[in-house]
């Protein structure tokens, strides 16, 4: 006992270093291990402890990175795909059993956050997701099968500077959106040339109010914070005067030129116009080294069958198209795979619904989720993380009601930690005027409370896309004596999941090769798919017919080869797909 | 392994064939000896002329780019001169390259000088070298692909399996027709040298197929589609973009070359016209308006205002250069062209710089073909047509198939003595454009005092130059300057009306815009009015 105390207070100063943040320490943030009893469904005894209740700068995302990396090494390897435009990696986890099979022959799933620099909690839904499937290996029957079967490849965030401009420059809830190359937004010829000031030097860029007995505006009685509009014919005694800032470049505006304001949600190659056509849009496809690194990977890995982008705010899961030109492009099958993951998605997530981008939210050209889905194949979903349905749990129909929720879930469920209250303030430009307003960490993302929860079941329905990417099985071998020392192999290759190995803008486009169906012993003669094996409808492939090509090999479907084949006495049929890996069989 | 040898007999076989050296090519200028012509220029005239390159190829070539102005250039007009934007018409790299040497040895000339010393001239002579190697290869064909091993066109994962084949040991590749009943083509009725298909009102009968010399390596019924060379520079640009085609790449601006001159573009704002030798053409005969493709979000024909400048352009063209140099399209998908004006938000114009005298023909088909000939015959050019020829064709062991057809390149790159001339007309068509070049200045200024130290300064800001100050395409793309007047009072004066800031929209040639403001106080004010692409102008008055 004694002895236990003194190596305790020996290694003190180390832990306490070490449960900073989180910790490898068997120590769960102060409680030992034996006084933990395991809620169902999370990990109870992590070697990973990681807060889901706060947010992560990018310093922070790449310590959690690399201790999951560390705490896992035969699942989890940690990569940087290329650095920002500051010179900050794009970290990736690639999260997989890592000793059956190499990762690239197993269907993969992409999984992105905090493209738009103040959309951050994606990330943290992105690093629960790696953290909860590192946690489960070998402990959740279901989750040790996933990462057996496939591969996750995640990056945290593909903005890291626009994340931490976010936290640590003066910002609105929705500043900045893009990263932090500066541009000229006026056309005045000088980039970045009125910034945002926060005048308070609070961190946070809120509101401007002055006092006037001209004014639209006055308190609301019911929460005096809340500034709301006179009804007709009446006068209020305050007016409005925007965002906290003043004129800095004397143009006659306020806070007219930031950094950034252009969209990095605009720079894909697929059906990409430019800024002037489509607000955002840089000089070209991948223009930006964040996108072109995770272009370059996406391009790399053609084994990536599915993938999913977490964006704010609206409680939306989103589907292609970003535009009505490629809506006839969707196909039929395709359309099928996404409602029937997608309105899973609708169950799993309460207060958010599965939408179709051009038609329900607005028209994007050159957006992330269009190059995933019509340029490389893949079944993506754009997540449109936290609702104002998690307030109250209720949908708002009525604006006053929905205006009011957020200060009554503020007042009572925050305590007005959300909320810089109104202070008077002497501005150079507008004189005596008052500054307050949320801060920008509330209305976008959640509070730390809901964060969790949130996270949770974004990532299951993540995982239900995940598992439904397509697993392939040699589902039947028939060797058939033909006399003279011929045989006859047929094999059934079967799709066990939603997702087919080619969706149909794949086979429209020729993306991605074929499925090659090899046979290895013996000599082969010819090679054939057998369209119907019943009324023996067959056709023949004449050359290389020992690697049989096939188109695709459906969702919950299956294909059928044949050989003939002269001598041999061992067979090895390989399945290689790209998107549905390699599987063999001996016989 | 058969790859190996069959490379090994055309390498052996073209280097004794007398066609090797068809009209000369003596006098074009490959790679090797365009970089040695660009360096001794950088290093004779230094203080004019600056070469850098801006990325490799993935064949290792460097592209160049030759900035040519007196002084530091990122506040005058320029105009990029674009050529090799179609690898399979060396001339535009050779008018390119002609034109910076032109321009460089008259640099005493009193017109000349002015220029540069006024205006800037970006050269980009060779955008796409690995393709345009093929011209100078032993072995020769129309490629327009650079080096990028992207996967051959039917994406099947099996790289550059298909490459051209030739049969006849000529070192050209042209066509192949095969004696077959079920086929479409026939001898033109005119000049059975050149096929055409048969035609259904004609009641004629088809008896060959024809396809591009080669042997179908892997059997599929696509002759020759894999190439080693991948993507087209000229079909890899955001407009029109046609995505998952032929040479089109993975997506817009996927390549090296591609991003290159788009990275140095976007950077240089003093670009007001780019001027591209290329397969379009605007300056014969300039783009016609179309009300419909010119409005709506996605613009696709030119703006109204910007067809005046178009139409002075061309007629300047014509003047200089005679106007038989007439092209035959107007753009294409991906192309740089359109390009640099669609999305760029410059003036874009193209011209191929040469082209075949068309003639007419009772029978329409092939006739580009028969003008050639035509006009071969009487130049007296040799060696441009090859014979029909029969050869045993290893996919057609018991057929009758013949090689033949008029050779490589011919079509869109005359022999050299024809490039002297045609180069002598487009340097002085680019010095008159340049002359176009918009200026802006500030000129009517005038103060009146309103007593009590009041002051009223009102000056108009003029664009002295023929151009506009940008296109009307451009009043919309962000990454265009537009004109900027910046009024800076000392820090005593009161500025009681006006704007110290103004971003005017564009300025035609030759008219200006007013601009006037209240100051109270004595002192110096200080206007500053331009942009890069229009150069700035700057004057103090005293109050």
């Amino acid at each position: 006992m004694k002895c236990i105390n003194i190596k305790k207070i020996y290694l003190l100063p180390l832990v306490f270093i070490m449960t900073a943040a989180f910790s490898l320490s068997s120590d769960a943030f102060g409680q030992s291990v034996d006084q933990i009893y395991k809620a169902a469904g999370t990990p109870a005894t992590p070697k990973v402890e990681v807060h889901w209740n706060r947010y992560y700068d990018f310093g922070g995302v790449t310590e959690i990175c690399r201790k999951l990396a560390e705490a896992h090494p035969s699942l989890a390897t940690l990569e940087s795909i290329g650095e920002s435009y500051e010179g900050r990696e794009i970290w990736l986890l690639t999260i997989t059993n890592l000793d059956n099979k190499p990762h690239r022959e197993k269907p993969g799933f992409w999984i992105d956050g905090n493209i738009h620099a103040n959309e951050i909690q994606g990330t943290e839904i992105a690093l629960y997701t790696a953290w909860y499937l590192l946690e489960n290996y070998g402990k959740n029957e279901f989750i040790t099968n996933l990462l057996d079967e496939k591969v996750f490849y995640i990056a945290p965030t593909i903005n890291p500077d626009g994340r931490d401009n976010h936290m640590y420059e003066p910002n609105t809830g929705s500043s900045p959106r893009s990263g932090t190359i500066p541009l000229d937004d006026t056309g005045d010829g000088v980039a970045a040339g009125d910034p945002y000031d926060d005048l308070n030097d609070d961190g946070h860029i809120t509101q401007m109010r002055r006092r006037t007995p001209l004014g639209q505006y006055r308190e609301c009685p019911e929460d005096p914070r809340r500034m709301v509009r006179v009804g007709p014919g009446e006068r209020g005694e305050f007016e409005l005067l925007g965002l906290e800032g003043k004129d800095s470049n004397l143009d006659g505006r306020v806070n007219s030129d930031g950094i950034g304001r252009y969209d990095p949600n605009r720079d894909w190659g697929w059906n990409w116009q430019p800024d002037h056509i489509q607000r955002g849009a840089y000089h070209y496809p991948f223009a930006l080294p964040e996108n072109r690194a995770v272009r370059d990977f996406v391009v790399a890995h053609p084994n990536i069958a599915g993938a999913q982008t977490y964006h704010n705010m609206g409680g939306m899961i989103l589907r292609g198209p970003g535009t009505s030109e490629d809506e006839q492009n969707m196909t039929f099958s395709d359309r099928n795979v996404y409602d029937a993951l997608g309105e899973l998605g609708d169950k799993l997530l309460p207060g958010y619904r599965y939408l179709v981008l051009f038609e329900d939210l607005y028209s994007v050209y050159g957006g992330q989720i269009d190059w995933f889905h019509f340029g490389r194949g893949i079944y993506t979903f754009t997540n449109e993380l936290f609702t104002r349905y998690l307030y109250f749990y209720e949908q708002y129909e009525d604006r006053e009601e929905a205006g009011k929720a957020p200060y009554q879930f503020d007042k009572h469920l925050l305590f007005e930690d959300a909320f810089v209250p109104w202070e008077e303030y002497d501005h150079p430009q507008f004189g005596k005027i008052e500054i307050g307003g949320f801060k920008k960490n509330f209305g976008r993302v959640h509070p730390g409370f809901l964060l969790e929860t949130d996270a949770h079941r974004n990532m299951a329905f993540t995982l239900f896309h995940a598992y439904h990417t397509p697993q392939l099985e040699i589902h039947e071998v028939d060797v058939k004596d033909k006399g003279g020392g011929l045989k006859e192999i047929t094999a059934v290759i079967a799709n066990s999941r939603i997702i087919p190995t080619h969706s149909g803008i794949d086979l429209s486009r020729n993306i991605e090769r074929p499925n090659y169906i090899a046979l290895e012993g013996g000599e082969v003669l010819a090679g054939m798919r057998v369209l119907n094996r019943d009324l023996n409808v067959i056709e023949e492939q004449k050359t290389d017919s020992d690697v049989i090509e096939i188109d695709n090999i459906p969702g919950m479907g299956h294909v059928i080869v044949r050989w003939i084949v002269e001598g041999g006495r061992g067979y090895t049929i390989e399945v290689d797909s790209a998107k549905g890996g390699v599987v063999r069989k001996d016989f | 392994m058969q790859k190996f040898s069959v490379c090994v007999a055309v390498v052996i076989i073209a280097s004794f064939f007398p066609f090797s050296c068809i009209y000369g090519q003596s006098g074009y200028t490959d790679h090797n000896d365009l970089s040695v012509r660009l360096q001794d220029l950088a290093g004779e005239y230094p203080e004019l002329a600056s070469l850098e390159t801006l990325d490799q190829t993935d064949g290792g070539k460097e592209i160049w780019l030759l900035s040519i102005g007196e002084g530091e250039l990122e506040n005058r007009p320029a105009i990029a001169v674009v050529g090799g934007i179609s690898a399979d018409h060396p001339i535009g790299t050779e008018l390119a390259l002609l034109f910076a040497e032109k321009i460089l040895k008259n640099s005493e000339r009193e017109d000349v000088n002015e220029l540069l010393s006024r205006s800037a001239f970006y050269v980009f002579p060779d955008m796409n070298p690995d393709a345009r190697a093929q011209f100078f290869d032993p072995l020769r064909y129309e490629r327009t692909g650079n080096d990028y091993p992207v996967e051959s066109v039917e994406r099947d994962s099996r790289l550059g399996e298909d490459p051209y084949t030739d049969l006849n040991g000529d070192g050209m590749i042209t066509l192949m027709r095969i004696e077959d009943p079920a086929g479409d083509w026939i001898p033109h009725p005119e000049d059975e040298r050149v096929m055409v298909r048969a035609s259904y009102e004609k009641r004629e009968t088809g008896n060959y197929k024809v396809l591009a010399e080669g042997v179908d390596k892997d059997l599929y019924d696509l002759f020759n589609m894999h190439r080693e060379g991948m993507v087209d520079f000229n079909r890899n640009f955001t407009f029109d973009y046609p995505a998952f085609t032929p040479r089109a790449g993975e997506h817009a601006v996927s390549e090296t070359e591609t991003r290159a001159i788009a990275d140095f573009l976007f950077g240089a704002k003093n670009v007001f016209a780019v001027v591209g030798f290329g397969p379009a053409d605007n300056l014969s005969e300039p783009l016609a308006y179309n009300e419909r493709a010119a409005s709506g979000r996605m613009v696709t024909g030119i703006l109204e205002g910007d067809v005046p400048v178009n139409r002075l352009v061309s007629n300047k063209y014509n003047e200089i250069t005679g106007g038989e140099n007439g092209g035959r399209i107007s753009g294409s998908e991906g192309d740089f062209f359109q390009w640099a004006y669609f999305h760029y938000g410059r003036f874009s114009f193209s011209t191929p710089g040469w082209h075949v005298p068309q003639i007419s023909s009772q029978d329409e088909r092939g006739g580009e073909q028969l003008s050639f000939l035509r006009w071969a015959e009487e130049e007296d050019l040799e060696n441009v047509f090859v014979p029909w020829q029969q050869v045993d064709h290893p996919d057609y062991p018991d057929r009758k198939v013949e090689v033949g057809g008029i050779a490589p390149f011919v079509m869109k790159n005359p022999p050299y003595r024809f490039v002297e001339k045609t180069a002598g007309d487009h340097y002085r068509f680019l010095l008159e454009l340049a002359k176009m070049r918009p200026v802006i200045d500030i000129t009517n200024v005038k103060t009146e005092s309103l007593g009590s130290d009041l002051h009223r300064i009102t000056a108009e800001i003029t664009n002295t130059g023929t151009f506009p100050t940008v296109t009307e395409l451009g009043e919309r793309v962000r990454w265009v300057q537009k004109t900027v007047v910046n009024f800076d009072p000392e820090n005593d004066q009161e500025l009681v009306s006006g704007k110290r800031i103004e971003v005017l929209d564009r300025i035609e040639g030759k008219s200006g815009y007013e601009c006037s403001w209240l100051v109270r106080g004595s002192g110096t004010v200080n206007i500053r009015a331009g942009a890069e692409s229009t150069g700035f102008k700057q004057i103090d008055i005293n109050l």
